[in-house]
């Protein structure tokens, strides 16, 4: 009976970074869907999310929901800067996916030796966001900071739902993934649509580590870690839809989460892996996903 | 002679960069560690430029070989007392291995997948040289690694190690100019065309793939077996993303797909440590931001440049 509670625990936590994973990978879709690109900078905006935030919070004693509101805006900018500095003068020459893949990763190593030289290497953590005790769920406990997670994780999710299906730009942005040339000749912005795309992503991104921050810790080297999980967790729900991807993140957090139950923490990432060659092997195209190259 | 102003431009600046290079070796300047480190890297280079210049794939995890020959090395000759030359013969076989099995699942991907798992390979095996502490020293690294030796002969002195790790780099460089002019560097070029082109003219893709994949492994793993004798000293930092932007930072800057490339961008990023002279942060931005201008303004590199 204890092994069993245990087991629901390790479920309900795993679950929670699960949903981190899920926003890693819906920013991914959103640019991806856009553009075509994918951005190996994406482990910036979170890694950007958590330690801004802290920074404010920490050095400057902002209250913590205006260094979260700060942290959102520098990862905005940068998404932005990365889209009109680095992007569109590839895009303009056409360059090869993978010198964009390149271009994106060097931003990626830019902003994380920046942020090195700004805040140095420590480690850095945040209070949970809501200050009361865990939430006790019959013999489970819910951090509340988990709660908090599921909470945001599923608010943003329905909204996006919404802003894909009913707003204009959302809709364009889905034209855009369908046939890139054609929403182009209706008329649709392309590259304005990429811009928002980079914005959206980033804001994304650095909720996704804000929200983590508070149940481990952050550090200017943490970006590429989560940029490969979110990316993992897109390509389980099948790249390039969000859903899917939301619940490809809470599948691979679920994974991890048991892999250290049973094997110990070092093995999470060997695990993520191996998730990821099952499903590239048997199911290329991910839980939800149709076959698309 | 050259016929044109481009040719003696050229010819000036070989003979100009040769004659810099020869005078700091000859003086035995303290230019010659960073010059020795920069051949190290041209052997590094020499491999991916082989890998996706030449066979036109992605990898951002060759740093995963590099580490597997430089702790192979290490291991080998500081703990178990192996002469360096079988260590380094011994590693480079484990990194042909490891490649061969790991480029049979990895190299069905393409494009963005096939680079996201060689990045996550080479962010594994950091992880590894962090954690399995009782083998690689964890943080701490691994130290004691006598110089390179062949029979009695010993390379002890900074010339002596300078002139060992020269041979090396223009050893790559012929090695893989031949290589490419070779049978099978032709199916490879075909390969990096259209890979249902050289299906049609019956190049077996799969299997030319992987092959280039153990043979730029191999390279990938004597560059670390050379970098851990030459400094005497390893740890998982060396082996981190950052060898693999500095790699990418010297292919480009040099030219990819060029014979010429890998060398002249790993003798110009290499000596930019000695021009900025600040702590390797301070360098990565460095190789970040031009590698990133390059990319924008240049792709064709130096030797690209060179060319037209």
């Amino acid at each position: 009976m204890p092994e069993a509670t245990l087991l629901l625990q390790f479920l309900v936590t795993g679950a929670g970074t699960g949903c981190v994973y899920g926003l890693v990978a819906i920013g991914f879709c959103v640019i991806y869907n856009a553009s075509g690109i994918v951005n190996f900078a994406q482990g910036s905006f979170v890694m950007l999310g958590g330690v801004v935030t802290y920074s404010l919070w920490h050095a400057l004693h902002l209250p913590l929901a205006v260094a979260a509101l700060g942290a959102i805006i520098v990862s905005v900018a940068l998404g932005v800067l990365t889209d009109l500095l680095v992007v569109r003068p590839l895009w303009h020459r056409r360059a090869t996916m993978f010198v964009m893949i390149l271009a994106t990763l060097a931003v990626q190593i830019v902003v994380e030796r920046l942020t090195l030289i700004v805040v140095g290497d420590a480690p850095m953590s945040l209070p949970p966001i809501l200050s009361r005790g865990p939430i006790h769920l019959g013999p489970i406990v819910l951090d509340t900071q988990v709660a908090f997670i599921f909470a945001v994780s599923l608010l943003l999710v329905a909204g996006l739902r919404l802003f894909f299906t009913r707003t204009a730009t959302g809709r364009a942005m889905r034209a855009c993934s369908i046939d890139r040339d054609a929403a182009a000749l209706l008329g649709i912005p392309v590259s304005r649509l990429v811009a928002v795309g980079f914005a959206l992503s980033a804001a994304i991104g650095a909720i996704a580590g804000i929200l983590v921050t508070p149940t481990q810790y952050t550090a200017y080297n943490l970006g590429v870690p989560f940029a490969i999980s979110g990316f993992i967790a897109a390509i389980l729900g099948g790249f390039g839809n969000p859903f899917g991807a939301f619940l490809g993140g809470l599948m691979l957090g679920i994974t991890q989460s048991l892999a250290t139950v049973a094997f110990g923490a070092g093995t999470r990432n060997v695990f993520s892996l191996a998730v990821l060659l099952i499903f590239l092997l048997l199911r290329p195209q991910g839980l939800l996903g149709t076959a698309k190259t | 002679m050259p016929s044109n102003i481009i040719g003696w431009a050229r010819l000036i600046a070989g003979v100009l960069g040769l004659s810099a290079v020869a005078y700091i070796a000859v003086t035995g300047n303290y230019l010659l560690t960073a010059l020795g480190f920069a051949a190290i890297y041209v052997v590094f280079v020499a491999a991916l430029n082989l890998f996706m210049g030449h066979a036109g794939q992605v990898s951002f995890g060759q740093n995963a070989f590099a580490a597997i020959g430089g702790y192979g090395s290490a291991i080998l000759t500081a703990n178990h007392g192996w002469p360096p030359m079988l260590a380094m013969l011994a590693s480079a076989l484990l990194a042909a291995l490891v490649a061969l099995v790991v480029g049979q699942a990895t190299l069905r991907l393409r494009g963005h997948y096939l680079a996201m798992g060689t990045l996550a390979l080479g962010l594994i095996s950091y992880e590894i040289a962090v954690q399995w502490e009782q083998v690689t020293g964890g943080y701490m690294g691994i130290s004691g690694i006598p110089p390179l030796s062949i029979g009695g002969f010993a390379a002890e002195t900074d010339r002596q190690v300078f002139l060992v790790l020269a041979l090396a780099a223009v050893l790559a460089c012929w090695s893989v100019w031949r290589l490419r002019r070779s049978r099978f560097g032709r199916a490879m070029g075909a390969v990096a065309g259209s890979e249902e082109a050289a299906a049609a003219l019956g190049v077996d893709v799969a299997r030319t793939k992987v092959i280039t994949f153990v043979a730029a492994a191999v390279y990938a793993s004597v560059a670390g077996s050379l970098m851990a004798h030459a400094v005497g000293y390893i740890s998982p930092e060396v082996f981190g993303l950052h060898m693999v932007v500095v790699g990418f930072t010297m292919l480009y800057v040099g030219g990819i797909g060029t014979t010429l490339g890998p060398l002249v961008g790993a003798f110009v990023i290499g000596m930019l440590p000695e021009v900025i002279r600040g702590f390797r942060d301070v360098q990565d931005l460095v190789y970040g931001v031009v590698l990133i201008l390059i990319l924008i303004r240049a792709p064709g590199g130096l030797a690209g440049a060179w060319r037209r």
